[in-house]
C-alpha cells in the first residue's frame, strides 16, 4: 500500500475516529483506506440506520456522510443527530452538487459539505479541519520556512524581503499558508479565496498560483508553493 | 380567407339563391292567375298592364323584405359563426403557446361533447404525452449525470491514491495524471450538464436578493485579468455605472466571468477585452467585447447550444468543457434578462447582456461589506 507524506506528523495527534457512512462499497473503501492512510481510525456503515445506532453508540470525532442512502437518508440522519443534541462534525457527501442542497445540508446541521465527485485530498483536509475545530491557533504571523506573512499588517516577506500583492494573492497566500503541509484542492481554494460556490470553468486558481509563485518563489532556489498535479496546491518545505 | 369568412360568404349566396328562388316561385304563384281571372272576366286589354304591375310589386315586395332580411341572416350568420369557432381560436392560440416548459397545462373543455370538444380532448392528450416524454427525457438525463458520478468519484480516488506511491516510476506517473487530467474534465461536463438539466427541469432555485452589478463587474475585471496576463491580453472596464439588479449574486458572478473567460480563450495575442455596464431604458447592459476572430454570421444563433463548437472538428485548441455559453443563457433566462452576441466584420464580437432593473427610484441597494 502506499504510504502518505503526512501520515508521520497526523500519528502525533490524537488518534482521530471516523465515522464513513456510505452506501457504494468501493467509494467508502477507498475513502476508508485514505483516511486510514492519513492516521485515522475509520468505521464504515453502509446504510443509514446501521449508521444511526453506530453513531448513537460510539462517540465519533466526525461523520462523513452521503445523502443519499438505503435505509434513512443521510439528511434526515443528520437532523436526527442534532434533535439529540448529538454535536459530533459532520461532513456531507452528495452526488448532486447543488448550491440548495448545500444550503439544506447546512441548515440541517452539517458543518462542512462535499460535492461528487470530490478529490480525496480535499475530503481529508476537511476530515482534519472538522476535528481540529476551534482547536487551531491563531498566530497573527504565519511561517513557512523564510516566508512570512503578517495577517494584521497584510505583509508578507521571503527572507526579509517584503513582496507586494494584491488583495486576491493576499487571500490565497494566506488560505494555503494556513493549510501548509496539506494538500488543497482547487474546488476548495475557490471556495476559501474566491467566495465560489460552482466550479467556474476557467483556469483561475491555477493563473493566480502561477502569479504567486513568481512573486515568492521565481528568485529562490528552495521552491514552497508545490503542484499536485490534477488535484491542487501545497505550501510547504521542499523535502 | 378564415373559415368564417368563408362559411358566411356560403351563406349569404345560399341565401340569395333562396330569395331568387322564392321570388321566381312567387311570381309563377302570384303571375299566371290575373291571367286566368282575366279570362274568367274577359278583362282582354289589361292583362300587360296588371302583368307588369304584378310583377313590378312580386319584386318590391321581394326587395323591401328581401333585402333587410339578407343582412339580418347575414348579420347573424357572422355572430353565429364567430361563436361556433371561437373554441378553434382559443385552440390555436393555446397551441401557439405551448412549448417545453408549459406542457404540463390543459386546456379548458366544454365538455359537451361536440366536435370542438373532441378536439381539444385530442389536444389534451397530445401534450400529455408530450409532456411525459419530455420529462422522462429529464429524468433519463438527471439519473445518467447522477450514475456517472459514483464510477467518477471511485476512479479519481483510485487514482489519486495510486499517485501517493512515492515508488511509482515516471512514465507511469505521467500517465496516471493524465488520466486523472481526464476524469477531472469528465466530471467538470458531467456537472455542466445535472445543472443543465436540472435548470431546465426548474429545480434550481434562484436567490433573489438585490445584488451591485457594479462591483460584480469591477470584480469579474479583476479576475479576467489574471486570466489574461500569460495570453498578452489588456482586460479593461470602459463604464460602470452603479446599477443594482434583483437576484443571485453567485450565478451572475458566474455569469460574468463566465462571458469574460469566452472572451479571453477565442481572442488574438495581444488582443483587448473591454467590460462596461450601462443603464439603459429599464434594464442593465451588460456588454463584453474582444478583439476576437469574430464568429460567422451563419453559426451565431447556435452559440448558446451545448457542445456546439465554432470549429467543427471539436478541436481542443480551446480548453473547456462547451456547457458554458448555455449556462451563460439559463443564468440570464433565470433573471428575466436577454443576451445575444453579435460579431462586426472586423472580429469586434460582442456579448451583450441586459437584465431588469430593480426599483429604479429607491436608492441602490443596502451597502455590502
Amino acid at each position: 500500500m502506499s504510504c502518505s507524506l503526512s501520515a508521520g506528523k497526523s500519528i502525533k495527534l490524537r488518534l482521530m475516529r471516523v465515522l464513513v457512512v456510505e452506501d457504494e462499497k468501493k467509494t467508502a473503501s477507498f475513502i476508508r483506506k485514505a483516511l486510514q492512510a492519513e492516521g485515522f481510525a475509520v468505521d464504515v456503515c453502509h446504510n443509514g440506520d446501521e449508521a444511526w445506532a453506530a453513531a448513537r453508540a460510539t462517540p465519533f470525532d466526525a461523520i462523513v456522510l452521503d445523502i443519499m442512502l438505503p435505509g434513512r437518508d443521510g439528511l434526515s440522519l443528520l437532523r436526527q443527530l442534532r434533535e439529540r443534541q448529538n454535536a459530533t462534525p459532520v461532513l456531507l457527501l452528495s452526488a448532486r452538487g447543488e448550491v440548495n442542497e448545500r444550503v439544506e445540508g447546512l441548515n440541517a446541521g452539517a458543518d462542512d459539505y462535499l460535492p461528487k465527485p470530490f478529490v480525496i485530498a480535499e475530503l481529508i483536509a476537511r476530515v482534519r479541519a472538522l476535528g481540529r475545530r476551534g482547536s487551531e491557533t491563531k498566530s497573527p504571523v504565519l511561517r513557512v520556512a523564510d516566508l512570512t506573512l503578517d495577517t494584521v499588517t497584510r505583509e508578507a516577506r521571503r527572507g526579509g524581503v517584503a513582496i507586494e500583492l494584491t488583495a486576491r494573492e493576499y487571500r490565497l497566500l494566506e488560505f494555503l499558508m494556513r493549510s501548509a503541509g496539506r494538500i488543497c484542492g482547487r474546488m476548495a481554494i475557490l471556495e476559501k479565496v474566491w467566495d465560489y460556490d460552482f466550479d467556474p470553468g476557467s483556469n483561475l486558481v491555477d493563473v493566480n498560483v502561477m502569479r504567486l509563485r513568481e512573486k515568492i518563489d521565481a528568485e529562490f532556489d528552495s521552491k514552497l508553493l508545490h503542484t499536485v498535479r490534477g488535484i491542487g496546491y501545497v505550501m510547504k518545505e521542499s523535502p | 380567407m378564415s373559415i368564417r369568412t368563408r362559411l358566411t360568404l356560403w351563406y349569404a349566396g345560399i341565401m340569395f339563391v333562396s330569395l331568387v328562388a322564392m321570388g321566381i316561385l312567387s311570381y309563377h304563384a302570384f303571375g299566371p292567375e290575373p291571367q286566368t281571372s282575366g279570362h274568367t272576366f274577359g278583362d282582354r286589354p289589361k292583362p300587360d298592364e296588371s302583368d307588369e304591375s304584378d310583377l313590378g310589386e312580386v319584386f318590391r315586395i321581394i326587395f323591401w323584405c328581401g333585402v333587410p332580411a339578407i343582412l339580418l341572416a347575414l348579420g347573424g350568420g357572422w355572430w353565429m359563426m364567430r361563436r361556433a369557432l371561437a373554441p378553434v381560436a382559443a385552440l390555436s392560440r393555446a397551441a401557439a403557446g405551448v412549448n417545453e416548459h408549459n406542457l404540463g397545462e390543459r386546456l379548458p373543455r366544454t365538455g359537451n361533447g361536440d366536435e370542438l370538444d373532441r378536439l381539444t380532448e385530442v389536444f389534451n392528450a397530445m401534450t400529455e404525452r408530450l409532456n411525459q416524454s419530455f420529462a422522462r427525457i429529464r429524468e433519463f438525463t438527471l439519473h445518467a449525470s447522477h450514475e456517472l458520478k459514483t464510477p467518477l468519484t471511485v476512479m479519481h480516488g483510485e487514482l489519486e491514491t495510486a499517485l501517493q506511491d512515492q515508488a511509482l516510476a515516471a512514465p507511469q506517473r505521467e500517465q496516471l495524471e493524465s488520466e486523472l487530467d481526464e476524469v477531472q474534465r469528465l466530471a467538470k461536463i458531467v456537472d455542466g450538464l445535472t445543472l443543465l438539466t436540472k435548470a431546465d427541469a426548474g429545480q434550481i432555485a434562484l436567490a433573489r436578493q438585490p445584488v451591485r452589478l457594479d462591483e460584480l463587474l469591477r470584480e469579474a475585471c479583476a479576475d479576467a485579468q489574471s486570466l489574461a496576463r500569460p495570453h498578452d491580453i489588456q482586460v479593461s472596464v470602459t463604464a460602470c455605472e452603479e446599477l443594482t439588479v434583483t437576484g443571485d449574486r453567485h450565478r451572475l458572478r458566474q455569469l460574468l466571468l463566465n462571458l469574460s473567460d469566452n472572451a479571453i480563450k477565442y481572442n488574438q495575442r495581444k488582443g483587448t477585452v473591454t467590460l462596461s455596464l450601462r443603464r439603459v431604458a429599464e434594464s442593465a447592459e451588460v456588454a463584453i467585447t474582444n478583439t476576437g476572430p469574430g464568429i460567422p454570421a451563419a453559426i451565431l444563433p447556435r452559440v448558446f447550444d451545448p457542445f456546439f463548437r465554432a470549429d467543427a472538428s471539436h478541436s481542443q485548441a480551446v480548453e473547456g468543457c462547451g456547457l458554458g455559453l448555455s449556462i451563460a443563457r439559463w443564468i440570464v433566462s433565470a433573471h428575466g434578462g436577454t443576451i445575444q452576441i453579435a460579431s462586426q466584420p472586423n472580429g469586434l464580437t460582442t456579448a451583450t447582456v441586459r437584465l431588469p432593473l430593480t426599483a429604479p427610484s429607491l436608492p441602490s441597494g443596502p451597502p455590502r461589506h
